[in-house]
């Protein structure tokens, strides 16, 4: 029991006898016990029932010892003084309880508003945790000071240490854990409890079917692009394949009669094909390496020009009927790139346009800066792209209408790992065009190393 | 010109790939030797002298790094070496250890064939070092230490000068960052490509015409530079 508040009760009915001891000397006050009122109203309201029993209690002991005759005795003699004692006693009594139960009420919604913070803290951190560890701590450190004992979180169906008690953290779908602790302790707030570990239990099952949904979205993935691979694969392996075994073998079939301008054809055909399986297999492996989280950018201070000049030399045959334009300013500050991705990615860029804008046609390379970055822009002159498909060419596998309407060769894999080979660089791409017919531009910007 | 032609050891494991290389080879009046280990290599190397090796990098019994090593302890013959792996550390790992071209696999006949005319031709020309060297507009001579572009003379400071003097006695080869930095700056500086990269974006800016698409002074990417012959100008 805390002395306290008896103590200041009792200061203050000393304090009102004194104070009522004044005014009766200069005005008779008949009803001196109202005065002590004061003092059991504030018990109650700061400190609850019993105190203020014990502050009306002191003050019938006051009032009779003080003010009704006789005075200086416990006596109280005259009728009119009786009843007067017994209605402050009924008022205080009634009071009392009055303000006691408006602080009982405070103090109760005032706990709930804790809760109800609590538990919100609470469902933020567990909200904002990502890893499964990171979950388990913030579960811990949240309930171990609730909970006021060490706790250890555990799997369901693992064993605690020996002697501890176990909690089932349960929802609707069964138990998502069990928490463990040295000893039943007392509990403070048991409907708080409850729900920390409900809100606990839910936290770890939805991180548990997160991690299922993501697990089984990777699987079908892998799988469809394993089945777009194998589709794509069996017509673009097996065609050049076909192409050049059929070649070797007409010309083999002609032995030394065979007319030099068809077997320049066919080794024409058997030196295409090839090339062609050869960058098929290249984008193939590529991609591979994407997939398997290999691409480790090796960043280092660059000549943009150098890599320009690289990629326009791999591609110069696919763009050796087209006008190219090379625009640099001349004080273009240096980069840090990957030197061999960067080239990759501006390859395959530049082999596209290669492919969809007509022979004759400009291809213009032109590079700014822009703020922080570098726009290194490509441009042709060629079939375009419909604004609806400027985001799916990035996607693996998506090819677009080539010059003569139909699908233009290669793998569909060009621009995913492009795009890929540019982020990993730190920079973006992305496709603009006017429309199909009008031409497209491939924009790449590539940040500006810090000063 | 008349075509020069070689008697070639041809080194590499994979017996179709030996045996195109020899069609084709001696299709263009070359002679084949041919080995498909490294041991082997050494040895035909040794007992028949070849003027030019192909060199393939991955063999069964050791690396084709260390054939290339174990040849140039006594043997200038220009080696091009073959590779499936598009691997830049590889060049410059080859370049630095001697070699004197690097193709990469697949490749076509005819890249091979302007790759090893290339090669003879440097050897020949090495022989009989001239004073002056002539690129398109580009003069350097090395006698007088002049440059000239076009007719007109070109300043360049002594260290730039020595970059371009050291390319010019390497012309038409891939010369490595490591070896540039080493003749021109010293051992202590080879690592510094940054460095390197700043002088030849000066040097080019006195070298070229557009040095955003130079001409004369090549960059092999993520390998190092090299300075074009006539007739590798002329090659495009």
């Amino acid at each position: 029991m805390r002395l306290m508040p008896y103590l200041v009760s009792a200061a203050a009915v000393a304090v009102l006898a004194l104070v009522a001891h004044v005014i009766t000397r200069f005005l008779p006050l008949p009803h001196v016990s109202v005065l002590f009122l004061a003092a059991v109203v504030t018990s109650a309201a700061l400190w609850g029932f019993w105190p203020s029993v014990f502050a009306a209690a002191l003050s019938v002991a006051a009032g009779a010892f003080f003010f009704y005759s006789p005075i200086f005795s416990f006596m109280v003699t005259s009728e009119r003084d009786v009843a007067d004692l017994a209605v402050f006693v009924a008022v205080a009594a009634l009071t009392s309880r009055l303000a006691a139960s408006v602080r009982s009420k405070a103090l109760e919604a005032q706990r709930q508003r804790e809760r109800v913070a609590g538990l919100l803290a609470f469902s933020e951190r567990l909200a904002a945790s990502t890893t499964d560890s990171d979950l388990h701590a913030a579960i811990l450190e949240h309930l171990e000071p609730v909970l006021g004992r060490p706790l250890q979180l555990l799997h369901p169906g693992e064993a605690a240490p020996a002697g501890w008690r176990v909690v089932p953290l349960a929802t609707e779908r069964g138990t998502a854990g069990v928490l463990a602790a040295p000893q039943p302790g007392p509990a403070a707030d048991p409907e708080y409890e409850k729900a920390l570990l409900g809100q606990a239990a839910l936290a770890i099952e939805r991180a548990r079917l997160h991690r299922e949904v993501a697990e089984a979205r990777v699987k079908v993935q892998g799988e469809a692009l394993r089945e777009a691979l194998i589709n794509s694969m069996s017509h673009d392996l097996q065609t050049p394949l076909a192409a050049i075994l059929g070649s070797a073998t007409a010309l083999e079939s002609f032995g030394e009669h065979a007319d030099p301008r068809t077997a320049r054809e066919l080794v024409e055909t058997i030196r295409d094909e090839t090339e062609r399986l050869a960058s098929y297999i290249e984008n193939v492996l590529d991609l591979t390496r994407i997939r398997a989280g290999q691409i480790a950018p090796r960043l280092e201070l660059v000549e943009l020009s150098d890599i320009i000049n690289a990629a326009l030399r791999r591609r110069q045959k696919v763009l050796r009927e087209h006008r190219v334009r090379l625009e640099l300013p001349p004080e273009l500050p240096m980069l840090r790139l990957d030197l061999f991705l960067m080239e990759h990615a501006l390859a395959n860029v530049l082999d596209n346009a290669g492919k969809y804008a007509p022979a004759g046609s400009q291809v213009s390379l032109a590079a700014s800066v822009e703020g922080g970055h570098v726009v290194l822009e490509v441009t042709d002159g060629g079939s375009g792209i419909c604004a609806a498909d400027l985001e799916r060419v990035f996607d693996p596998f998506y090819r677009g209408p080539g010059p003569e309407g139909r699908p233009a060769s290669g793998t569909g894999l060009g621009l995913a790992i492009c795009r890929a080979f540019v982020e990993a660089n730190g920079g973006s791409v992305a496709a603009l065009s006017a429309g199909p017919g009008r031409g497209t531009t491939v924009r790449m910007r590539l940040p500006l190393p810090a000063p | 010109m008349s075509e020069p032609r070689a008697r070639i050891l041809v080194v590499d494991d994979e017996p179709q790939i030996r045996k195109f290389l020899r069609l084709g080879l001696e299709g263009h009046g070359h002679a084949v030797i041919e080995a498909a280990t490294a041991e082997a290599a050494l040895r035909r190397a040794v007992a028949e002298q070849p003027e030019l090796v192909v060199l393939d990098l991955g063999l069964p019994d050791r690396e084709g790094f260390e054939v290339l090593s174990a040849l140039r302890e006594w043997s200038r013959a220009p080696v091009l070496v073959l590779s499936v792996r598009n691997r830049e550390s590889e060049k410059v790992r080859a370049f630095d250890l001697g070699a004197d071209d690097y193709i990469v696999k697949p490749f076509g006949m005819g890249e091979l064939l302007a790759r090893i005319k290339a090669a003879l031709r440097r050897r020949l020309e090495g022989a009989a070092a001239e004073p002056v060297f002539r690129v398109g507009g580009l003069e350097v001579d090395l006698a007088r230490r002049m440059v000239r572009l076009d007719d007109a003379e070109v300043r360049l400071s002594p260290k730039q000068y020595r970059l371009l003097q050291v390319l010019v006695s390497h012309a038409g080869k891939v010369v490595t960052h490591r070896q540039l930095l080493k003749e021109v700056w010293g051992a202590a500086h080879a690592d510094d490509i940054q460095y390197l990269r700043v002088f030849i974006r000066k040097l080019r800016g006195r070298l070229e015409a557009d040095p955003a698409r130079p001409r004369y002074l090549l960059t092999e990417l993520g390998v190092g530079y090299r300075l074009r012959t006539p007739d590798q100008l002329a090659g495009g």
